[in-house]
């Protein structure tokens, strides 16, 4: 449905995107990968035509973009933000119109999707009256309502509570069975990794990985081994035949060292910790973008934990 | 195209007209200029409802007692009492002065008296004293009846019948008959000319101020809370632009129409006719154009800002070219033809408000009304053109503010 090739963006001085090429076909979800900084959301802005790009191409079902192709694309942005004295349907109204709604059409679908985030019967109160949450729901309906066949979600899940989580994830995995395309940027590699069948990783504006997620993901094999236990683990970052740790509250995914085997590590751990379950599996997303960029992830590893709840990014 | 920005033009109008600044604008400030207009002179012109008490000290000894009579039997309250009662308090070339006065004073402390009047030997200067000194009506009646009754004394001194003196006193008004064009009379005084040039450039001040806040406050506060990413991924920034101004410009229409309505109301109460219709529908034209040269002003001046702030440093001085021709007015309706209001109205930035000013004064030649209309299209249509520019990148741009030069280059580069 989308494809970018060569996307470039120059910012004074420095290259926030470079080169950056991708597809994605209907019915996929795609994930834009990569740390706060990345340039995530500047590929995103000129995908919109927010931002102009200084080089490369996008096409939108083979067609370049144009104030037509607009009507395609639904937007949730990171930063949210809505008209906060506005009341509730009037802003949707508006929003709807915005992508070439008629008005009848477009109280219609609002009702549909009141009722389905659970908002129904609050069409008459006023943007602040409501939650971060909620708002956070309005937002995307406002995103959703024109029936986009591509989908933009930045950071859609930060500030979610795990039941509202739950319920995006739902409506994401019905919009897909639909056939449109979804977009999913977010720093949160194990979202993604559970919602993406396509994914690209950025990192310093530039593509460092890119494919199917299952291709991906077996390219790297199964060299990790998923632990969980008891006790202080902090020392199996330094355990040899373990090139990498990444280290949660009460397991951890050691990345294998050439030559060293599951057993060698089980053996040395099994003094150490209290061993509940051991599986060696394919690196997790995590795990493979440090592989491939080396360095830790800004904002992410210690805490971030498999539950995923992080810090809310920042800008770009 | 049209439909995007038709969406955005009703979204601003409904959204502002609902809006609790709005309404209170919208009715506060006739209040506030009628207010203006009128409460000072019914305060001025109030009568007083209880009889004053007043003191008369006079150490020449031959008005007081005579002024005292007449001040208080020439000046009635409503119900028929007199408004002053006037107690010759010390009369005669023996009186003390300093006393007569510390004594006067401490009974104007104590209550008895309101104040006192001393008709001292220096000639034609007399003192009213009193805690209150603004009451500008009893200085005025104290200089007619001590001047009517001075007048009389020389007249019986040269031995003449004050009848006769009667008749030499000439009352005259100057009264200023304004032409039109083709030489008729116009029933319109100064006080017409006035009024009606000044309400003009009031309610022209007020709107262009007003919503051109506005209008930079919404683009403001879309770029704070990032909507605008959701709408110039909608719709361009030209059709947002568009429909920015369409909206607040009939939002504009609406509030003058309204304060219109509420003119026509009050001056066909007062039985005045303001304004011709044929220049009403100039005023009208003028209006229209500077409205939307200052939001095209407005929204190139204020989108690049982060916030209100930032953007009112720069917008409070477009305020100032506003009011120069308040400053005017008075020099405009002495002279509206002098070369350099002519020259001043070929600003763009100060047309429309020159215009609103010398239309009702003198309506000025037709190739001169032509073409400042044709000068205000072609502003209003690269004004537009260049507010469109720094709006697109503007309302994207956060950091810090930009400068002179990223401005200029901004609108340079189409």
């Amino acid at each position: 449905m989308l494809n970018v090739q060569n996307l470039t963006k120059r910012f004074t001085g420095s290259l926030a995107v470079d080169a950056v090429s991708f597809q994605i076909g209907h019915g996929e979800i795609f994930g834009l990968l990569g740390p706060n900084g990345a340039g995530k959301t500047t590929t995103i802005r000129m995908v919109l035509h927010i931002l102009e790009p200084d080089g490369g191409t996008v096409t939108y079902d083979g067609r370049p973009f144009s104030e037509s192709t607009r009507n395609l694309l639904g937007y949730l942005p990171e930063e949210r933000g809505l008209y906060k004295k506005s009341r509730l349907m009037d802003t949707l109204l508006y929003f709807g119109e915005l992508r070439g709604l008629r008005r009848s059409e477009a109280r219609l679908r609002v009702r549909d999707w009141l009722r389905r985030l659970d908002l129904a019967g609050q069409e008459n109160r006023r943007i602040e009256e409501f939650s971060k949450g909620n708002q956070q729901k309005i937002q995307f309906i406002a995103a959703v309502l024109h029936d986009p066949v591509l989908l933009i979600l930045d950071e859609p899940f930060s500030g979610l509570d795990p039941v509202n989580q739950l319920l995006f994830k739902d409506i994401l995995q019905d919009l897909k069975q639909q056939g449109k395309s979804i977009i999913l940027s977010t720093h949160q590699m194990d979202q993604a990794e559970r919602l993406s069948d396509m994914l690209c990783l950025i990192n310093k504006g530039r593509a460092v990985l890119s494919g199917a997620m299952r291709d991906v993901k077996q390219r790297y094999g199964k060299n990790s081994l998923h632990v969980e236990f008891d006790g202080d683990g902090a020392f199996m970052e330094r355990l040899p035949g373990v090139q990498r740790a990444l280290l949660y509250e009460r397991s951890a995914e050691l990345e294998l060292a050439s030559g060293a085997t599951p057993r060698s590590i089980i053996a040395q751990l099994n003094p150490l910790v209290e061993l509940r379950k051991v599986e060696l599996l394919e690196p997790s997303l995590h795990s493979i973008f440090l592989q491939v960029v080396g360095e830790p992830l800004p904002g992410n590893g210690e805490t971030g934990g498999s539950s995923g709840v992080n810090a809310d990014g920042g800008a770009l | 195209m049209i439909q995007k920005a038709l969406a955005v033009a009703r979204w601003e109008y409904l959204e502002k007209v609902k809006s609790k600044a709005f309404l209170i604008g919208l009715l506060l400030t006739p209040i506030i200029m009628i207010a203006m207009g009128v409460l000072p002179t019914i305060f001025v012109g109030q009568e007083d409802e209880t009889t004053r008490a007043i003191g008369v000290i006079d150490p020449t000894g031959t008005l007081g007692d005579a002024f005292a009579e007449r001040l208080q039997t020439r000046y009635t309250l409503k119900n028929g009492n007199p408004n002053y009662v006037v107690l010759p308090l010390a009369i005669g070339r023996n009186v003390n002065l300093e006393e007569a006065e510390r004594d006067a004073a401490l009974r104007v402390a104590r209550g008895e008296i309101e104040g006192f009047c001393v008709l001292s030997a220096s000639d034609s200067v007399v003192e009213y004293r009193s805690k209150v000194v603004g009451d500008f009506a009893i200085g005025m009646r104290i200089e007619e009846t001590l001047k009517e009754l001075i007048a009389d004394q020389r007249v019986k001194a040269l031995g003449l019948d004050p009848a006769i003196v009667k008749k030499l006193d000439v009352r005259l008004n100057v009264r200023m008959v304004k032409l039109s064009e083709e030489g008729k009379e116009e029933d319109t005084g100064f006080e017409k000319v006035f009024i009606s040039a000044y309400v003009f450039l009031m309610m022209l001040f007020l709107l262009i101020i007003s919503s051109g806040q506005m209008l930079v406050r919404s683009v403001i506060e879309e770029k704070s809370n990032r909507i605008v990413e959701v709408l110039v991924s909608s719709c361009s920034p030209t059709e947002l632009m568009a429909g920015k101004v369409l909206g607040l410009s009939a939002l504009g229409l609406t509030q003058m129409g309204f304060w219109a309505v509420i003119g026509i109301a009050l001056s066909a109460q007062f039985g005045m006719n303001l304004v011709a219709p044929d220049q009403a529908l100039l005023l009208v034209l003028y209006f229209i154009l500077g409205y939307l040269f200052y939001a095209a002003v407005f929204i190139g001046a204020g989108s690049p800002f982060n916030t209100e702030q930032e953007a009112q440093q720069i917008t409070s001085y477009l305020v100032l070219f506003l009011i120069l021709p308040i400053v005017l007015a008075i020099p405009a309706m002495k002279d509206p033809g002098a070369g350099w209001i002519r020259v001043l109205t070929f600003i763009p930035l100060l047309t429309p408000t020159m215009m609103a000013l010398r239309i009702p004064i003198q309506m000025p030649a037709w190739w001169e009304i032509l073409s400042t209309v044709v000068l205000m299209v072609v502003s209003i249509y690269f004004a537009m053109i260049a507010a469109g520019r720094i709006f697109r990148i503007g309302i994207l741009s956060t950091g810090k503010s930009p400068s002179i030069k990223e401005f200029l280059r901004w609108i340079r580069t189409g």
